[in-house]
This record gives structure tokens, sequence and C-alpha cells, in this order.
């Protein structure tokens, strides 16, 4: 488990990171989303060890990670624009990363390469930007860290290689104890890839929440009521996030269970009532509204 | 740790990333020594008398000896090569994520790069230098004492090595972007001796009574300054000492050897500190122009004042009127201005930052104008001082333009090696229990007499205030003093003093007069020295001879002629024309070559009978005169100089910014009289003096008319007898001539 305790860090007169303070679980895919300048890839290099927080404490496994090799053995960090070697071929980085990790898994290296359809000794400064972050991600998976730290590494990918990185994580995630952290600035990106995602704005945390447990517990109803006076009394009996109407159509966003606001609605015998899908976007949209921002300006 | 063989993983790694960097030096390393050894043996080969020495000496002691200093050259170059290529991931982001994200220790990744770069050079170094081992044992030019020369040439570029290395790392460590890296290698590399140059030219700007004494005679080594970079270290380490006997100079392996633990010491420290700085250093510090924050104002006073002064000796020298302030004190500001605003650009990496921390520029400023003031003022009240009787031990004196004078001397094929008679002095002088001694320190400290020199301009010549001040200045006179104190420091002094004050001069001839005086003041009369001669030359009014010398003539001429010359007077020397000069000579073993020796010449006086007597023995009369019927013709010309001598500073010497004044001579028309009467020739014979006896004393004497000079042609040439002139002993001059 990854703990970030009151964590702050300037650069100089800027405050990247903002008294942020995040539990990350063993086992899940967490999603780190923000703006550019949000603080994403300054938390991320502060839990990779590559740079000291001026105060609050990261915790890998209650043990600081910042100069600590024997816990930096268990991450293996991908930044947004990863280094490779001078005229090194993807053989040559699995050799430099084998130095460092015991457990990299060269076999599987160079199989997972054939997958993805990536040369072993072309040189990677010819490989295109999309093709140098699969290999990252393979070199991070087959370092077979527990941590794997990913900077903007899925931004840009096209649908068919997130798919495959989304099943071999789902893979690593069921066969050993792994915990990616994936940073992004598109939550489209993340959307079916992640288990938990924070929101980090202007250094700080906006929010942290488990995904599944936002799906099941915000709802977007379609309904229209008999009366206006049905539709006021059944309205005041549910969790409103959002309520929107035109003409008869009342648009609204609940929180709850669908069975709870559905059994709330039928009470007043609607003409028509519907639960409608949410997508992860419109969740946030709706969830950091009632806190004060309108995140489309944030994220979208 | 995953491994225990991590560590030589990461020096291989980066061993193979920076793979051109020991090729490089590979080249360099091929080109510097056997390239160059192959030329120096086609040469010896080819010119084999050429040498005084064998093939086997010649690469002992030449090659992995002295010529050391070349190789630091390449030394350094690769240092700093491998230093800055080992450390620039620092300033690279991206490469920072990587390397500091890998489960290394960052001692480990420290140290680990520290040795590959060592390694980088130390290969291709020591490959080269086996390889010349090879070509050397292939011409059997190889002896046990080889062996150790080569260790010593290969421990002691090694040590230079990691000293410029460390810099070269430390620098990187500091800074954040690879261009100011650079910057900052070369500032680290020689600061120190900036500063020192700053000071010596401070110093010898404002400051009349300054002067820098040391065994080694350069500014560089100003005891005040702490020689703490590498390129002082250096210089100190190779520069021969001055101050030394015969045999020593004639060494070929002249490292300071007794310097070579400061060098070690510092090797280590540099190394340490590099990596204190490494380990301090934040990661995200990559892309900035200084890593420390805290340092950027320090860094930035420090580069600021000394710029600010150099630029003011740069304008100095190259403008018309270097003596006023004018131009050194626009230099100044223009200077810290320029520097001020460069440095805050380089340290925001944008124009806009340039008039940024007015603090910072207003402290500095007033930085600035204080040193200024110290050194313009005298505040600290350097010209005037004089250690009290109670401080000091003992004082060593030296009288400038009074003989004898030192001079450079080649004391092996490989160059010359210089004696300064001050220098001498200064180290083997001590004088006490002379209360005319101080009192004339004291009398010149208060007087603060110094020469005004002039900036030229058309006319000045006929100016009064030019005219009035030459005249006066004519009597002025240098000398210097080396106090040596109770605790043990050694301050240096040097004084104008007017020798047409009768006190003055009544003081000077009190120093002049001590034994302790004399015997200090030449090599000839310190045992010490152990001096072997095998000729003196003995220059008469009109000849010249070498005589040969066994050591028995010799301890029996020195202790004649020592015995006497402690008799010597400064009024004697001051008025009486001396009958010759004696100069003790050494032979080249070899070409046989006779070579000037340390002592100079020395004067011979006609109180000096007993020694007129020895060399008249050995065949050589020094009271000879010459008769007209051996003189074919004489000619006598009128220089008229002397009473029209300028002194101003060229506006055409822009080349050397350490001059501030050159001193000048007017054309002034000269005619040429020849005589060929027999009568008026014996007349000019018996009333003139050689040159070359008058030369070393002619600050202080007034026995002979500087107006004239006087050339004889022999009726036979006479290498001993021609191309000498000759000046009128005062009071002595045939009316005819004038």
């Amino acid at each position: 488990m990854i703990t970030a305790a009151n964590v702050t860090k300037h650069f100089g007169e800027v405050t990247a990171v903002n008294d942020i303070s995040v539990t990350i679980r063993s086992g899940e895919v967490f999603g780190l989303i923000g703006t550019n300048g949000a603080g994403k890839s300054t938390f991320l290099r502060m839990a990779a060890g590559v740079i000291r927080p001026d105060s609050g404490k990261i915790l890998m496994d209650e043990q600081p990670v910042y100069e600590n090799p024997s816990v930096k053995a268990d991450i293996f960090y991908i930044s947004d624009d990863q280094y490779f070697l001078p005229n090194a071929t993807p053989r040559d980085m699995a050799g430099f990363y084998q130095d460092y990790y015991a457990s990299f898994d060269r076999v599987r290296f160079d199989e997972m390469l054939g997958n993805f359809q990536l040369k072993p000794d072309r040189k990677i400064n010819t490989f295109s930007k999309g093709m140098k972050k699969q290999l990252s991600v393979l070199l991070g998976v087959c370092a077979n860290t527990k941590y794997l730290f990913c900077d903007e590494t899925f931004d840009g990918l096209d649908p068919v290689m997130r798919q495959a990185v989304k099943s071999i994580f789902a893979g690593e995630l069921s066969e050993r104890d792994f915990t990616p952290v994936i940073a992004s600035h598109n939550l489209r990106e993340l959307e079916d890839i992640c288990d938990y995602v924070g929101i980090l704005h202007q250094g700080g945390v906006l929010m942290q929440k488990d995904l599944e447990e936002m799906k099941l517990n915000i709802h977007n109803v379609q309904c229209v009521f008999q009366s206006a006076e049905e539709e006021k009394a059944a309205l005041g009996l549910l969790d409103l996030v959002k309520a929107e109407k035109r003409g008869s159509l009342n648009n609204i966003t609940v929180r709850g269970s669908e069975k709870e606001i559905m059994e709330k609605i039928n009470t007043f015998s609607p003409v028509f009532a519907e639960i409608v899908p949410l997508t992860l976007e419109e969740i946030f949209i709706s969830e950091t509204e009632v806190v004060g921002y309108d995140i489309k300006k944030l994220i979208f | 740790m995953i491994s225990r063989n991590l560590f030589f993983k990461l020096i291989k790694q980066d061993m193979k990333k920076r793979i051109w960097c020991p090729i490089l030096i590979f080249v360099a390393c091929f080109l510097s020594l056997e390239v160059r050894m192959l030329m120096s043996m086609e040469e010896f080969v080819r010119n084999p008398k050429a040498h005084s020495y064998d093939l086997t000496v010649y690469i002992r002691e030449y090659f992995f000896g002295r010529e050391a200093v070349f190789m630091t050259v390449v030394v350094c170059m690769a240092a700093f090569l491998c230093g800055l290529s080992g450390y620039a991931y620092l300033h690279s982001k991206v490469q920072i994520d990587l390397y500091h994200s890998l489960p290394v220790s960052r001692t480990k990744i420290f140290w680990a790069r520290y040795l590959s770069g060592v390694l980088q050079f130390c290969i291709p170094f020591g490959f080269h230098v086996a390889a010349c081992m090879g070509i050397a044992a292939g011409r059997k030019a190889v002896s046990a004492g080889t062996w150790l020369a080569m260790l010593s040439f290969i421990g002691i570029e090694m040590i230079l090595f990691v000293l410029a290395y460390s810099v070269a790392v430390i620098a990187a460590g500091l800074t954040g972007n690879i261009i100011v890296s650079i910057l900052g290698t070369g500032v680290l590399f020689s600061y120190s001796a900036g500063l020192a140059l700053l000071k010596f030219l401070m110093a010898e700007r404002f400051y009349d009574a300054y002067t820098v004494y040391n065994s080694r005679g350069y500014f560089i080594f100003d005891g005040s300054i702490w020689n703490f970079s590498p390129f002082s270290m250096i210089i100190k380490f190779f520069s021969s000492p001055n101050n030394t006997t015969m045999q020593e100079a004639q060494k070929f392996f002249r490292y300071d050897t007794s310097y070579v633990g400061v060098l070690l010491i510092a090797a280590v420290l540099y190394s340490l500190a590099a990596y204190v700085i490494f380990m301090k250093r934040a990661s995200e510090a990559a892309g900035k122009p200084i890593a420390f924050r805290i340092a950027e104002p320090v860094i930035k006073t420090m580069v600021v004042l000394p710029a600010a002064f150099l630029s003011g000796f740069f304008f100095c020298s190259i403008s018309y009127s270097s003596s006023e302030d004018e131009w050194f004190l626009f230099g100044v500001i223009f200077g810290f201005v320029l520097i001020c605003i460069l440095m805050e650009i380089i340290y925001r990496m944008n124009l806009r930052g340039a008039l940024m921390h007015k603090r910072q520029f207003l402290f500095n400023a007033v930085c600035t104008a204080l040193i200024f003031i110290v050194f313009r003022y005298d505040v600290t009240g350097y010209d005037t001082y004089v250690p009290s009787d109670a401080q000091l031990e003992s004082c060593a004196v030296s009288i400038s333009g009074l003989m004898p004078f030192g001079q450079e001397v080649q004391v092996n094929e490989f160059g010359m090696h210089c004696l300064i008679p001050n220098e001498y002095r200064m180290a083997n002088m001590e004088l006490q229990g002379n209360p005319s001694v101080m009192e004339l320190a004291r009398k010149a400290a208060k007087e603060q007499l110094s020469i005004r020199y002039f900036d030229y301009y058309e006319g000045i010549e006929e100016s009064p205030e030019y005219i009035e001040t030459i005249e006066r200045q004519s009597n002025y006179r240098g000398i210097d003093f080396g106090y040596k104190l109770s605790n043990g420091k050694t301050i240096y002094r040097k004084y104008i003093i007017d020798i047409a004050d009768a006190d003055t001069l009544r003081l000077l001839s009190d120093v002049f007069n001590d034994i302790d005086y004399k015997i200090g003041s030449t090599p000839l009369f310190n045992d010490s020295w152990n001096l072997t001669f095998d000729a003196v030359s003995c220059e008469s009014n009109f000849r010249r001879e070498e005589i040969e010398l066994t050591p028995q003539m010799q301890a029996e001429l020195i202790g004649v002629y020592q015995k006497e010359y402690m008799k010597l007077t400064l009024d004697t020397v001051m008025h009486t024309a001396p009958v010759g000069a004696v100069d003790f000579l050494f032979r080249d073993r070899e070409d046989d070559t006779i070579f000037s020796s340390y002592t100079g010449t020395m004067y011979v006086y006609p109180q000096f009978t007993e020694t007129i007597a020895l060399i008249r023995k050995y065949g050589v009369d020094m009271q000879e005169k010459l008769k007209a019927e051996d003189v074919a013709l004489v000619s006598v010309q009128n220089n008229g100089y002397s009473s029209n001598s300028l002194i101003y500073r060229s506006p055409y010497n822009t080349f050397n910014p350490f001059v501030r004044r050159t001193t000048v001579y007017t054309d002034v028309e000269s005619e040429e009289v020849e005589y060929t009467d027999k009568e008026q020739i014996q007349q000019i014979l018996d009333s003139i003096i050689s040159d070359r006896v008058i030369w070393m004393a002619m600050d202080y004497t007034d026995f002979f008319e500087p107006q004239y000079s006087v050339h004889i042609e022999y009726e036979q040439k006479d290498f001993n007898k021609s191309g000498v002139s000759y000046r009128f002993i005062k009071g002595k001059m045939p009316p005819f001539i004038q």
C-alpha cells in the first residue's frame, strides 16, 4: 500500500503539490487525473523516490521511498518522456533494467515484444512515440515490480494497444501482487483501466473514489410525473445531485442505488421513469460540481 | 541490494554509454605520448651530438620528467571531458527520472560514475604509457630508473587528473545546465589564480610599496592568496624554483616533490566535496543554471567583483591615460553592470530577468566601491607599514641598480634559468643589529616618494612641470626590504629613496657597507651553495680574458676578492672608476660552451690590490694601458640623451595590461667625430672607461660623462678588444672633445 500523508512540494515559488494525502491500496489500478500542472508528475516522481517532498511522508508498505533502494526495487517508474540509453535497442534496455531488477523476466519480455510486434534489435530512437510507450510498459511489466508508476503513458495509445495493455494489467493483477498507478490528464483514457481514481487540482487532491462504487451510487434518471405536485414531492425524496427539465421530461442525477431510487420514484406512479447509464465523465462532472468545481474546465 | 556486482555493472554501463570518451582520450594520449616520443627519438637519433646525455636519460628525465607539464594539459582536458560528460545527466530531467528512480543508492551512483570516469582516462593513459615503455625498451633506452620515473609520471598525472576531474564534477553538480557547467569548471579551476592576478594588478596599481617575493617569483604565488584552485596548484607544482642552487637548477625532473602531498590531499578533498554536493543536490535542479538557489548570490558576488576590476584593468590597458582613474573607474562600473546583468540573465535564462535582485546589485556595488576605496586610498596603510623593532627578527635589503646583478643563464639545453638578485637577497640575507637598516626603511615609508609618470602628449618635453619632475626624479632609486617577523611571516616592501638627500645617502651607505649585506647580496659568497666554477672571465678596460680555474685557484681568488669586497664602501662605488670586472663561469661538459654563472659580474676597484695582483699572477693585467700605436681610429659620439629621457606610457603599448607605463627616450640628434691623430688618441685612451665596468653601478656613479660614448678601431682585429664602447671619466675629458 502506498500512503502519502500531507505531502507538499515547492519548485521555487511554485507549489507543485500542496498537502496531498492519498492512499493507494495494493492490487488496484489507481488513476491519477488532473490538468497539466495539477501535480500528477510531481507526485509520481516523489512516490518513485526521484525527488524528495519538502514536507509530509510517502510510505511504500510503511517504508520511506526516498534513498531506499530496497523499497525502490518494488517500483518501476515510467516518466511522461521516458529516457532510453543512446542508440539502445529494446534488448539493450532489457539488459539495462535486468541489472537493477532481480526479477526482470527476460523470456517474457522477448515474448511480449513479439506480441506487440516490436523488433528487439531495432534502435529505439527510430520508434514512434506510441511504440516507445508500449516498450516502456513492457519493460515495466517485465520488471515484475509490485508497483508500476505510469506518467501519461496511456495518453496517445491507440484503443487496440490500450486494450492489450489493459489485458496485461488484468493478467498481472490476477497472477501477482501488482499495483499500477496511472497518471493522466484525460479521464476517458483511464475509464476502462482504473479501479480507483484520484483527481488532482492545483497541487491538491480534489477527491478520490472507487470507480465501481461511484458508478453504483450515482445514476441518471429520466422521468415524467403526472402532476407538478407529485413531481415536487418525488424529487424532494431523492438525493439529487443535478436536475434539469425539458418540457415535462425530468433529467435528474441522483445519488443512491438503482433499486432505492426507482422505488422512491415509483411511489408516485410516474408516467415514465427510466435509469440511463452515466459515463465516468458524467459521474465526475456531477461529483465535482457538488464540491464547487467545474470539472469540464479541469480535465476535459 | 539485488546484486553484489551492481557497482561494477554500473561502471560497465556508464563506460558503455560513454564509449566515445575513452576513445577520444585514447587518440589524444596516442598523439601526446607515442607520437611525441617517436618524434623526439627521431630527432635524438639524427642529432646525437646536440644532446649532452643519452636516450635513456632523455626518456627518464625528460619524457617522463619535466615534460609531464605538457601531458598535464591533455590530462586536464580529459578530466573535464570525463567529469562533465559523466554527470551531465544531472542536467536532464528525463535522465534524472530514469537513474534516480532505479533501486540503487545515490552514493553508489556517484562513486560508480566517478570511478568510471577515472577508468575512462586511466585505461587508455596506462596503455599508452606502457606502449611508450615498449618503444623505449625497443631502443634499449630503459633502465631501472626509467621504471621509477614512469611510475612517478603516472602517479602525478593521475593525481592531477583526479583534481581537475573533481572540479568538473563539482561544477556539474552545482549547475543544471551544461553551458553553465563548462563556465563553472573554468571558473573553479582557475579562481584563485584569477584572484592572485587581480590582487597583483590592484596592488601594483594602487600601492607604491607593493612587491612580491617568494621562491618562484610569480604573482600567482602571493602568500596572501590561498591557492585552492587546481590551476594555481598545477603551476606551483611545475614551477621550477628560481632561488635554488645550480645543481638543483640543472636537474631535469623538477617537480616540487614536497608539494605532491598537498596535491593528493586537495584531490581527495575535491572528490569528497563533489560527493557532498551530489548528495545534497535536488533532482529537480535539472535544467536550472544553478542547482543551489542559496549559492546564487554567493557565486554572483564571487564572479562580479573580480570581473568588474579586471574590466577596469582592461579599459586601462587600452586607454591612452592609464595612470589616471577615469578609465579604470569606467571599466569597473561598466564591467560590474554588464556582469551583474549577464549573471541574472544566466540565472533566470530570461532577458527580462536582467534587472532583478536590486538589493544584491546594491550589495555588490557597495562591496566593489569598498574594495576600490581600500586600495585607492590605502585604507590599510600598506605603503606606510614598517614593523616595529620588537616584531622584527631580521631584515633583508636589496638596493636596486647596484651590483651585483643577477642574470638569466642557461643551465642546460632545455632552457634558461633565472636568478633574480632581489629574490636571492630576500631569501638569503638576514641583517641584524644595524639600526640604519630600519631607519632607512622608516624614512622611505614615511616619505612615500613615488615615480610620477606622464601620459604622453605632444610638447610634454617643454612642460615646466615635466622638466621639474624629471629633474627631481633623476635622484630617485629603488630599494626593497624583506621584513622577517618573529611570528614567522615575511613581509616585503619596495620604496623609492632620494639619494640627493644626504641623510638618506648616509643610511644607504651604512646598509651597503654592512658586511652581512655584502655577503647576502650574491651567491658567490654563499658557502652553502658550494659553487664550482670552471673559469673566470677577467675584463679590464681594453681586454677580456678567460682563465681556467682549478679548485685551489677558485678558493684563492674568491677568498681574496671577498676580503677586499667586504671593505668596499658605497662612497668608493660612487666615485671610483673600477679597473675591471671578474665573472665566474662554468663550462658545459659536452659542447664546451662557457656559461655565465649565477654570481653576476663583480667589479674590481683600484683598492683591490691583492685581487689585481693575483689575477696578474694568473696572466691578466687588469690595469693594462692601451697605446695609441695599436689604435687606428677613435670615434666620439655626443649622445645627449640623458637630460631628455621621457617617462610615459606609450600609446602603442596595448598588448601588455600589466605595464602601466613604458620608458621611452626621445630621439636627439647625435654627432660623431673621428680622431686619427695619435696624440689625441692617446689622450682619449688615458681618460676613458669601458661601458662593461660601469653599467652595474651606473645608477649610483658620477665618475663618468654619460653624454659621450667612445668607440675604438684597432690596427689589428682582436676579439678580446673589439666591440666595446667607452665613456669619459669625469674631469679627465680632453679639452678638444668639448
